[in-house]
């Protein structure tokens, strides 16, 4: 009982401090017309079906990822900042629990921005709705968000280690939108890199989607097998380190600013 | 059981510094301190910034890993037990951080509630109590972050008491509060004590930890000078009375007496005010016999203060 209390005022907190936020408003508006114009320009005579899968989708997920698991990472920085990491941290309710829920306020504002993105895109370039399959779009969608919640959490673990999070969170977003295939597929990558996105379940999300807007959704399946797999390796590999890593915070002392 | 038991208690940090070449340091922060705190008692531990007052809280809220040695409260390792510990204790640091600025004071003391497994029935009306108890009443309902830093403290306060901790960590506590309102703060400290509250308190002000500690320590450099009750540690200072002269001539072999251990004079309008250290009765007839024939304009008394004992001993340490 206690513990989806915790979730729910963890969630409903973060989108108050966020709505709190003047850079908020340039998230939610001003990021998805920017990145839907930057991809629309790239594509601008590319087929349809590569237009709709890298432009519409493609602004959506850059989106979505930049506000879960960008501003997630941030959290944890301004956290530490304000010192309430580590009074968080030290509370008696898991501490799990708590970023789980900053994760899915920051989940709903950013679903938010993906379909603003995915509407402009389609207004400004006139895009005519063509979808091969509702159904296994919205399993894919709802899907994609999952993996991105999974790599989000991975994410603010590891950068609770460090007091340079801004450095990586810098680091971070523009090689996983590149990594990731959400602006051109993976298979344009050199070898080593197009493996090395195999491993985050991203790239699968991005590829199901695709899949379930162009005819025949070939390969679904397949997708589908990867996606799940590879987003429970990191939900396995994130308890894992869960232990681990908040032990050596501890030691460390990298938890607030003093 | 004692509420709080440290032994050889000692913490390093480790920094690096340099961005291409790096180099790392070792900051001895807490050097082996050793010390229990029963229920029911109020503990200080004074000491100069950078003492280690700060570390050794941070180790006992679980906050923090100690290096090595014994950090238990209520019978619990602090480190690897932190389950057991979390919702029996809590802890107020002093200044402006560790709230949600963007958020009001009662939604901050809502969400640390609900973090603190506060029963929800009972809530509400506890934290309109708390916001009372620290006079925040009326602006229970806007941002932290309009608040002055007095007032910001103020919530920090009621933060602390938020689950009704068996033992109270207090870092500074009155620290930005204007005089009233550390007054509110030691009456509030003495009222949970009353309710059975063990405390651990760090202040540099010495008045402070004279009225509300039953014992205290005293560290420097990680280190315990003395530890001991206010009473025992002031009785070992060589001060045994201050007094606080105004004449309207300065005489200049006061601090020649033997017996007087420190003179301190100024002037101001035409009179000269001294604060003379006598460390026996003998060397306080002989001040007495030295000023008798200028004209004394105000003349107090006063027996050894914490902060005497304080100063004498952080000095000596450092000698
Ligand atoms: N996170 C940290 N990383 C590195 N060194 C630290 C860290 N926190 C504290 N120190 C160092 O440890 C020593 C003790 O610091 P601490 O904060 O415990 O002092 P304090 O007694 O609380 O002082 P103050 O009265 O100023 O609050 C200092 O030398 C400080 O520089
Ligand atoms: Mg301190």
């Amino acid at each position: 009982m206690n513990s989806k209390s915790v979730v729910i005022t963890s969630m409903i907190l973060q989108m108050k401090q966020t709505f709190a936020r003047n850079m908020f408003k340039y998230c939610m508006f001003i990021a998805p017309i920017l990145s839907t114009i930057i991809l629309g320009e790239m594509y601008r005579y590319a087929p349809q079906e590569n237009f709709i899968a890298f432009v519409v989708l493609g602004s959506g997920l850059w989106n979505l990822w930049g506000a879960i698991a960008f501003s997630s990472a941030g959290d944890i920085n301004r956290e530490r900042y304000s010192n309430t990491l580590s009074m968080i941290f030290s509370a008696p309710v898991d501490f799990r629990l708590i970023w789980l829920g900053k994760i899915f306020g920051n989940t709903i504002l950013s679903i938010c921005s993906f379909f603003i993105s995915v509407i402009f895109a389609m207004v400004l370039y006139r895009i005519p709705v063509q979808v091969y399959s509702w159904g296994l779009l919205t399993l894919a969608f709802a899907l994609t968000i999952v993996s991105f919640i999974v790599i989000s959490i991975f994410i603010a673990y590891l950068l609770t280690l460090s007091r340079r999070t801004t450095l990586f969170m810098n680091c971070l977003e523009f090689p996983f939108i590149l990594i990731c295939g959400f602006a051109f597929p993976v298979e344009l990558l050199p070898n080593p890199i197009m493996y090395l996105s195999f491993i985050f379940p991203p790239t699968w999300a991005v590829k199901l989607l695709r899949s379930s807007i162009v005819a025949d959704a070939p390969d679904y399946m397949h997708i589908l097998v990867w996606l799940l797999a590879t987003t429970i390796g990191f939900i396995l590999l994130s308890s894992l380190l869960y232990k681990t890593i908040f032990r050596q915070v501890k030691i460390a002392g990298t938890l607030d600013m003093a | 059981m004692p509420i709080i038991e440290v032994k050889d208690l000692v913490r390093d940090y480790t920094i690096t510094s340099g961005l291409v070449r790096r180099n790392k340091k070792t900051i001895n922060a807490v050097r082996g301190i050793s010390f229990s705190v029963e229920r029911g008692e109020i503990f200080g531990l004074l000491g100069q910034n950078g003492a280690g007052k700060t570390t050794t809280i941070k180790m006992l809220i679980t906050m923090l890993a100690p290096t090595s040695g014994t950090c238990k409260v209520l019978g619990y390792n602090t480190f690897g037990q932190e389950k057991m510990i979390r919702d029996k204790v809590n802890f107020i640091f002093g200044g402006e951080y560790g709230l949600y600025r963007r958020l009001s004071a009662r939604d901050n003391l809502k969400y640390f509630a609900n973090l603190y497994k506060v029963p929800l029935d009972t809530r509400d009306k506890y934290i309109d109590e708390l916001l009372e108890m620290v006079g925040l009443s009326d602006r229970a309902d806007t941002r932290v972050e309009t608040f002055s830093k007095g007032m910001t403290q103020r919530v920090q306060i009621a933060r602390g008491l938020i689950n009704n901790p068996e033992v109270l960590f207090l870092d500074e506590p009155t620290v930005g509060l204007d005089p009233l309102g550390a007054e509110t703060l030691r009456g509030i400290v003495k009222e949970a004590n009353k309710r059975g509250t063990t405390i651990l308190l760090t202040t540099h002000n010495m008045y402070e930890a004279d009225e509300l500690c039953n014992r205290i320590a005293i560290i420097k450099d990680g280190v315990f000078l003395d530890l001991d009750t206010p009473a025992n540690i002031k009785a070992r200072s060589d001060t045994k009375t201050t007094l606080e002269i105004t004449l309207t001539k300065n005489p200049l072999n006061i601090a020649t007496i033997s017996g007087v251990s420190h003179v301190a004079s100024s002037e101001k309008d035409g009179l000269t005010s001294l604060r003379v250290s006598c460390q026996s009765d003998n060397a306080i007839s002989q001040v007495l016999a030295v000023i008798e024939p200028t004209t004394i304009k105000s003349f107090k008394n006063e027996v050894a203060t914490l902060e005497d004992a304080y100063i004498q001993l952080v000095k000596g340490a450092s000698e």
